[in-house]
C-alpha cells in the first residue's frame, strides 16, 4: 500500500512490513535498492518511511511498498496501524546478537495478530560478520511456523533478492516465477566469505533433517 | 514560584537528565512511583530506572514543544502534560511523544514523580 502522497503504479503492488529488533539492519537492507531509496516517502503522522521496491519478473514488474519504522520498535511493540493491510512481511534478526533472535517469536505473534495468513520471510542478517552468535543450525523458528528463512548480509548484498523472490512467488501463486533483471543496488560495503557461508548453508540444509527442539517458542536460551 | 514555572523547570530538568545521565532520574522517583511506558506498567524507582537505562539506544535528545500544568488535590500536587520530539542517535527522523507527570511535594519543598505515563505518537 502506497502512502497518500506517493505515486501508485499500474502493475501489481503489495504492502510489505519489515519488523524486528532495533539495530538488526532493517533500514540498511531496504536502502540497498537504489530506485526505492530515490522514491521513498516519509509519513510523519504514521512515523513510517515507505520505500517502493520494483522487481522485474518473467510475468512483468512487481512492486513492494516496504514499510520501515523510524525506530519506534526500540520503545516496545509497534501499533496495529503499522501492520494493518500488510500483505507480506520480513522478520529480521541479527545473527551476531542472540537477543534479537530470541525476540523473533514476539515479532511473529504481533504480526500475525493483525495480518493473518500472509507470506513471511525470516532473515538472519549480518552473516558477513565473523563472530556469529546464532549459528545457522540453531535457527529453527521458521520450521515451526512454516516461514521461509534466508541468511543475508545487507552490507554485502548477499541474498538481497531472495526474500523478495519468495514473497513474489507466494503472492502470485506461481512457484516458477523468476526475476529476469536485477535491480540497481548500492555497491557492497563489505565482502562476504563465500566459502564460510556455503558451509553455513550446508549446515542449514542438514538441520532440516533433524527433529525440532521441544520447547515451544525459544530455540535456545 | 508559580505552578507553570515549577512545571517548566521540572520538565527541563527531567529531560536534560534523561538525555545526559538516565541513571540520575532515580532521584526523581520513589518506591511508590509508577511509570507506564508504551503500555507497560513499572512500579518503583529502581525498576523504572532499570527500564529507562535498559532502552536499546544510548544517545537521545528530547525537544519540548508544549508543557501544560494543573494544580492537583489538597496535598499540593501537580499534573504536567508534555508533548515534543525525540531524536535518537542514528535515526533519520524524529519521533513524536507525549508524557504526563503527576508530581507530589516532598517535605523538603521539592517534588517527586508519583505517576508517569509515556507514549510515542504514531500510526
Amino acid at each position: 500500500m502506497a502512502l497518500p502522497n506517493q505515486q501508485t503504479v499500474d502493475y501489481p503492488s503489495f504492502k510489505l512490513v519489515i519488523v524486528g529488533d532495533g539495530g538488526t539492519g532493517k533500514t540498511t537492507f531496504v536502502k540497498r535498492h537504489l530506485t526505492g531509496e530515490f522514491e521513498k516517502k516519509y509519513e510523519p503522522t504514521i512515523g513510517v518511511e515507505v520505500h517502493p521496491l520494483d522487481f522485474f519478473t518473467n510475468c512483468g514488474k512487481i512492486r513492494f511498498y516496504c514499510w520501515d519504522t523510524a525506530g519506534q520498535e526500540k520503545f516496545g511493540g509497534l501499533r496495529d496501524g503499522y501492520y494493518i493491510h500488510g500483505q507480506c512481511a520480513i522478520i529480521m534478526f541479527d545473527v551476531t546478537a542472540r537477543l534479537t533472535y530470541k525476540n523473533v517469536p514476539t515479532w511473529h505473534r504481533d504480526l500475525c495478530r493483525v495480518c493473518e495468513n500472509i507470506p513471511i520471510v525470516l532473515c538472519g542478517n549480518k552473516v558477513d560478520v565473523k563472530n556469529r552468535q546464532v549459528k545457522a543450525k540453531q535457527v529453527t523458528f521458521h520450521r515451526k511456523k512454516n516461514l521461509q528463512y534466508y541468511e543475508i548480509s545487507a552490507k554485502s548484498n548477499y541474498n538481497f533478492e531472495k526474500p523478495f523472490l519468495y514473497l513474489a512467488r507466494k503472492l502470485s501463486g506461481d512457484p516458477n516465477l523468476h526475476f529476469v533483471e536485477s535491480p540497481a543496488l548500492a555497491p557492497p560495503e563489505v565482502q562476504i566469505d563465500l566459502v564460510a557461508q556455503q558451509q553455513h548453508e550446508a549446515e542449514l540444509a542438514e538441520a532440516v533433517a533433524q527433529p525440532l527442539p521441544d520447547d515451544d517458542d525459544d530455540a535456545f536460551d | 514560584m508559580d505552578p507553570d514555572s515549577v512545571s517548566k523547570a521540572f520538565v527541563e530538568h527531567y529531560y536534560s537528565t534523561f538525555d545526559s545521565n538516565r541513571a540520575g532520574l532515580a532521584n526523581l522517583y520513589q518506591d511508590g512511583s509508577m511509570l507506564t511506558f508504551e503500555g507497560q506498567k513499572i512500579l518503583g524507582s529502581t525498576n523504572i530506572v532499570a527500564k529507562l537505562t535498559g532502552l536499546p539506544f544510548h544517545q537521545c535528545q528530547h525537544q519540548i514543544s508544549t508543557v501544560d500544568c494543573q494544580p492537583s488535590g489538597p496535598a499540593g500536587g501537580m499534573v504536567v502534560f508534555v508533548s515534543g520530539n525525540l531524536q535518537l542517535a542514528g535515526e533519520q527522523h524524529v519521533l513524536k511523544f507525549s508524557q504526563m507527570f503527576h508530581l507530589m511535594p516532598t517535605p523538603q519543598g521539592s517534588f517527586y514523580v508519583l505517576n508517569d505515563i509515556f507514549r510515542l505518537n504514531y500510526a
